[in-house]
């Protein structure tokens, strides 16, 4: 065999698809010929049933959550509304709705996200930029409207950035070495998205975005030299960006990061009081907890206990065991949805249903580190607890394309 | 290759899952256990602080009354100023306050921003304005909530002030209050404990706007009033010694002060204690304007010091803090002590050539002055003669150890442990080095120093027949609603005397006041008996080298049945006189003179007393108006005439009969006349002039008592109670005190 022919050979069998259906196709072809011949695409798919342990777990948090955001909301409700069940009702409305929005994407084939990942990259970015142009509240853009029902733009870009991630990663799996089918498009996508979010401005976001992206990259096997390399671009950035003030709204946020117990001036007393408030209602509680709607931190000390700082309020009432308890069903959240999704079906099935739990488990954690004083107070929700119907429904629709992937999962499932 | 890349896939992914669940959560867990575990109870107390409104109720400091009821320091309602800085939203706000108050309150209006900046529902800004400051207070708060919208940041509290409704009156036993009604001096500061109560506290639990939170987290701990003390000090008494012993330091121009001790000799009761000139009670920190201009000349430097100096010295309660030589007065303790002992006896005698010699040092008597000596003398009369030399012999029988032992019986060596702050020990020589010359100076009370209370004390245990008791100010505490506390009983700490021995000494002392040394302090129609006193102040000397002295009298009264022990004591009369017997025993007099009658202990009048004192009524019956008008009137009487008659049938008050100079006589010239009677008013209450008049109007006599001569004094007992029926012309006695009410 000639050099030229040796290699033609190599790059043949170097062709994935070739490879897998050359050793396999004769006894394949016997028993299912039909799908084979014809793959059409389903768009309900039942498959090979739900993830119950997964299904199960959102929905034994999302109680939790609902619960634990009533009892840290009712004196703020009282006072703002003089209903005690206002962010209780809606919450349960917009949990309804997340419900069946779960349900029904949980029978939508997931691989239509396939189709549309350019698409809904676009749709990220049309939203973020719409976003802008929209009436903001005191100069923040986050939001678009419809009237009484608001969606922040961000919770559609981190869904629309894992779902091009894992079309990205499925497509070029095997180029994934490669600096230009892993970090130029990772730095790029990621590069406009946080320019879009800063302008919002939208910090947290933006450093959630990252991390996903960071996540995606990894898992569909970017080289490690590659995350090295973002790591001293990453330091180089946060350098420039202080240096110059660039920082602007974050870095107001992070005066007093890390320093809420300390009393300077009263306008820094001002900035940390949240924070502040949060680590009093952390600490108040102890190991035990006051016990279930005992917190006196929610009597207006700790500033909307219903959004991201809900979790405070559960460790006063809950305390170390009951926090423990309900981070340990995070953790079992996570490590349900990745390990399932690993056995998904296919590249992309794996790639979105890990990239989607991740970013569950990443905001948990980012929040922790929030509510306790280790990262700047910069709003990141709690998944299934802090009040937010865009962000609920979101989160539920997300749950449902992981039990998508889930029915795809080779793995027991009762 | 595909199979590869699932590798690294399922690779990355178990990796991702390690990364999430130990790196996150772990360190998340880890940062929660951190806060809830170790840095809980911090934290905890925190939020505690935030959470719970905590408001000072003040409680109410307990009243001082007299002996009979009246008010002699009581705390009356103010207010008190308070931020709660937490509401304040910006500093803005805070400059707001904090100028509107300061021009208010006359507070430093960087004070008050400063306290604004607190993390705190309570600071005090001022405390016990009163209500005109009230009000502006009020308006002040009105106007934020109206104009700047600031809501909620000053408010005004329940706070109490001391007021002394008789001003100087036993200032320095009374003592003060500081700002936060403190007791600074006195029995204020004695009993602060007592007086003080407990603070009551609110404590809510509030959200962040400081409404109360919906569960039971209020606690309402009620202030407990303080209690009360009644007082052994009689305020009518006390204001006799006063007015007198301020007389007295005017008279003879008393350099530094004088001490008057008035106190009961069987219960160690003190029923008046003066350091005259005191200070305004309601004012202590003024000094006399003299005593201001002093300062004034003082270099800058020195003002401070001045003035701290002068006031401490103002407060300063002599009776208890001061000590000086007892002199003469002391001499009665020597012989009284050579008396138990059997050393000597009534007829002892004992020699004055105007000098006695101890141990190579020759000591001379007070006549050596004169260039006379008191000769050969008995016990009797060598007290009367007030004679150094006798008593040094008296001394030299008794021997140092005697002495000695005596000297601790009678409580000099011991604080007499009265309930006044500040009480001083005595000065008294080295026991071990002591020789003749110190106990023949200390014989007759030189060259040691012990406190007047300490004196007083000894002269009450020869006036109650040896007994030794131990002297107290405040008769009983009350609880606010006026249930007794407790009671202070006599408490006898020995007896030091036999009855045998204060029998002779108080007779012979008796015959000193009428005709001895101490003549100047008989008090007409009482049995006095006392004891003069002239000191040396040897320990300062004047800078120009001219000894100062120490003027006192000490006496008590009956004689034989003592009830009171009167101590008087100048220091450093620079005018002409200073000897006790010219300085001390005429203000002891006049004391007694008033006091007595006051505690109703009876007169004894000697015949001659009795014709000097009171005219007798002459009887005019049987005469024509006219020849009894004429000879009443000679007889220094204003007439009344009764009836259309021509003769006198009767008078009121009958021949014989005790009259004051210039009383009425009514004379009745007939039998229906006789008949008319009176009804006696109510002559308690009023001033001398109106008491006066109302005996005219009801045709009455009336004999005055008491503290008459002041435009203050108020009547506050009659002999006749109201409603009597009497006859026109009877003679009822209205006993007067000086000048406050009885409430």
């Amino acid at each position: 065999m000639s050099e030229k022919t040796a290699r033609a050979v190599r790059a043949a069998s170097a062709d994935p698809a070739r490879r897998v259906q050359a050793p396999q196709s004769a006894q394949r072809r016997n028993t299912r010929s039909a799908p084979k011949k014809k793959k059409k695409f389903k768009f309900f798919d039942i498959g090979l049933g739900l993830d119950m342990p997964f299904c199960l777990l959102v929905l034994v948090l999302l109680t939790v959550g609902i619960i634990m955001m009533f009892s840290a909301s009712y004196p703020i409700a009282y006072a703002e509304t003089g209903d005690s069940y206002y962010y209780l009702k809606r919450q349960i409305i917009f949990a309804v709705i997340g419900i069946g929005a779960m349900i029904g994407l949980s029978f939508v084939n997931y691989r239509i996200f396939y189709r549309f990942a350019k698409l809904l990259l676009a749709i990220s970015y049309g939203a973020l930029i719409l976003v802008l142009f929209l009436p903001g509240v005191n100069g923040v853009h986050r939001w678009i409207g419809f009237t009484s029902f608001n969606i922040q733009a961000s919770e559609i870009t981190k869904f629309c950035i894992i779902v091009f991630f894992a079309y990205w990663g499925t497509k070029y799996a095997d180029k994934m070495k490669y600096m230009k089918y892993s970090f130029i498009p990772g730095m790029a996508i990621f590069g406009t998205t946080a320019i879009l979010l800063i302008l919002e401005p939208h910090f947290s976001c933006t450093v959630i975005v990252f991390l996903l992206v960071l996540v995606m990259l990894f898992i569909s096997g970017m080289d490690t030299k590659y995350f090295v390399l973002i790591g001293i671009l990453v330091g180089a950035a946060v350098l420039i960006m202080w240096a110059t003030g660039l920082l602007g709204y974050a870095m107001d946020r992070m005066d007093g990061w890390g320093k809420a117990l300390e009393y300077t001036t009263s306008e820094m007393w001002q900035t940390t009081w949240q924070t502040r408030n949060s680590l009093y209602a952390i600490g108040s509680g102890g190991l035990t907890g006051l016990g279930l709607g005992q917190s006196r931190q929610k009597y207006l000390y700790l500033p909307e206990p219903q959004n991201d700082f809900v979790f405070a309020i559960v460790c006063e009432e809950l305390g170390l065991i009951g926090a423990m308890l309900i981070l340990v069903l995070f953790a079992l959240l996570v490590w349900r949805g990745i390990t399932m999704s690993r056995k998904a079906s296919d590249t992309f099935g794996k790639l979105l249903g890990i990239g989607l739990t991740a970013q569950v488990g990443l905001q948990v954690i980012l929040n922790i580190f929030v509510i306790t004083d280790w990262l700047p107070n910069t709003g990141i929700s709690l998944p299934f607890f802090s009040y937010g119907g865009s962000s609920l429904i979101m989160l539920l629709a997300q749950m449902g394309v992981i039990l998508s992937v889930s029915r795809s999962a080779k793995i027991e499932k009762r | 290759m595909a199979q590869g890349v699932n590798q690294k896939l399922n690779k990355r992914a178990a990796l991702l899952l390690l990364i999430i669940l130990v790196l996150g959560f772990g360190a998340a867990i880890l940062r929660l256990g951190w806060l809830q575990l170790v840095d809980a109870s911090e934290l905890q107390k925190r939020a505690v602080d935030q959470q719970l409104s905590d408001t000072e109720l003040s409680a109410k400091r307990g009243t001082i009354y007299d002996t009979n009821g009246k008010i002699l320091a009581a705390s009356a309602s103010v207010w008190k100023v308070v931020l709660a800085p937490v509401y304040f939203d910006n500093d803005e706000e805070r400059h707001i306050v904090a100028k509107g108050l300061s021009s208010i309150l006359d507070v430093d209006e960087n004070v008050i921003f400063e306290k604004a900046q607190q993390e705190s529902y309570y600071v005090e800004v001022k405390r016990q304005i009163e209500s005109d400051k009230r009000e502006e207070v009020i308006e002040f708060i009105d106007q934020l909530a109206e104009v700047h919208e600031i809501y909620s940041t000053v408010y005004l509290l329940d706070d109490y002030k001391r007021y002394y409704p008789y001003g100087s009156l036993a200032s320095s036993v009374i003592g003060f209050t500081g700002a936060d009604e403190q007791g600074l001096a006195g029995l204020e500061y004695q009993y602060d404990e007592v007086l003080t109560g407990t603070p009551g506290r609110l404590v809510t639990a509030v959200d962040s706007l400081g409404t109360a939170m919906p569960f039971e987290y209020s606690q309402n701990i009620p202030a407990g009033d303080g209690s009360n003390l009644v007082l052994t000090i009689d305020e009518t008494i006390q204001s006799i010694a006063e007015k007198y012993m301020l007389q007295g330091i005017e008279d003879h121009a008393v350099f530094n002060r004088g001490v008057c001790i008035i106190m009961d000799v069987n219960t160690g009761a003190v029923r008046a204690m003066a350091s005259v000139g005191g200070f305004d009670l309601n004012d202590p920190f003024t000094l006399t304007a003299e005593k201001e201009a002093e300062i004034k000349k003082l270099p800058e430097k020195d003002r401070a010091d001045a003035r701290y100096e002068a006031l401490s010295n103002m407060w300063r309660n002599k009776a208890v803090s001061d000590t000086y030589y007892p002199g003469s007065v002391f001499k009665m303790c020597t012989a009284a002590m050579a008396l138990e002992e059997g050393l000597v006896n009534e007829n002892s005698t004992f020699y004055c050539s105007g000098a006695y010699t101890v141990a190579d040092t020759t000591l001379g008597c007070h006549v050596q002055t004169y260039g006379g000596s008191h000769g050969t003398q008995n016990l009797r009369e060598a007290i009367k003669n007030s004679c150094n030399p006798a008593l040094m012999q008296i001394g030299e029988l008794l021997g140092i150890d005697l002495f000695n032992q005596y000297y601790d019986a009678f409580g000099f060596s011991e604080r007499t442990g009265i309930d006044l702050p500040g009480e001083a020990d005595d000065i008294y020589f080295d026991r071990d080095t002591m020789g003749e010359v110190h106990l023949a100076t200390a014989s007759f009370g030189q060259n040691f120093a012990i406190t007047p209370i300490q004196m007083a004390t000894a002269v009450a245990s020869i006036a109650n027949g040896g007994y030794l008791v131990q002297p107290h100010m405040v008769e009983r505490i009350e609880d606010s609603k006026g249930n007794v506390i407790s009671t202070t009983s006599t408490e006898v700490k020995r007896q030091v005397l036999s009855e045998e021995t204060t029998a002779i000494i108080c007779d012979i002392l008796e015959e000193n006041a009428v005709s001895g040394s101490g003549s100047n302090g008989y008090v007409a129609g009482y049995r006095v008996a006392g004891k003069t006193g002239t000191s040396e102040k040897k320990v300062d000397l004047n800078e120009d080298g001219v000894q100062d002295y120490i003027a006192s009298f000490c006496g008590f009264a009956p004689a034989e049945d003592a009830e009171v022990v009167c101590l008087v004591f100048f220091d450093t009369p620079t005018g002409a006189a200073y000897y006790g017997s010219q300085v001390a025993a005429p203000v002891f007099a006049k004391i007694m003179s008033e006091v007595l009658p006051y505690l109703e202990i009876a007169t004894q009048y000697t015949q001659e007393e009795l014709e000097a004192l009171d005219t007798t009524a002459d009887t005019y019956i049987g005469m024509t108006v006219e020849e009894a008008e004429r000879a009443a009137e000679q007889g220094g009487f204003t007439t009344w005439v009764k009836g259309e008659g021509d003769k006198v049938v009767a008078q009121m008050p009958e021949a014989g009969t005790k009259i004051p100079q210039g009383g009425n006589v009514v004379l009745y010239t007939d039998g229906d006349s006789i008949m008319d009677t009176t009804t006696v008013p109510n002559l308690i209450g009023y001033s001398v002039s109106d008491v006066l008049y109302f005996a005219t109007y009801y045709d009455l006599n009336v004999s005055i008592s008491g503290m008459s001569n002041s435009a203050l004094s108020t009547s506050y007992s009659q002999s006749i109670p109201e409603g009597t029926e009497v006859a026109p012309g009877t003679v009822i006695t209205v006993t007067f005190s000086a000048g406050g009410g009885t409430d």
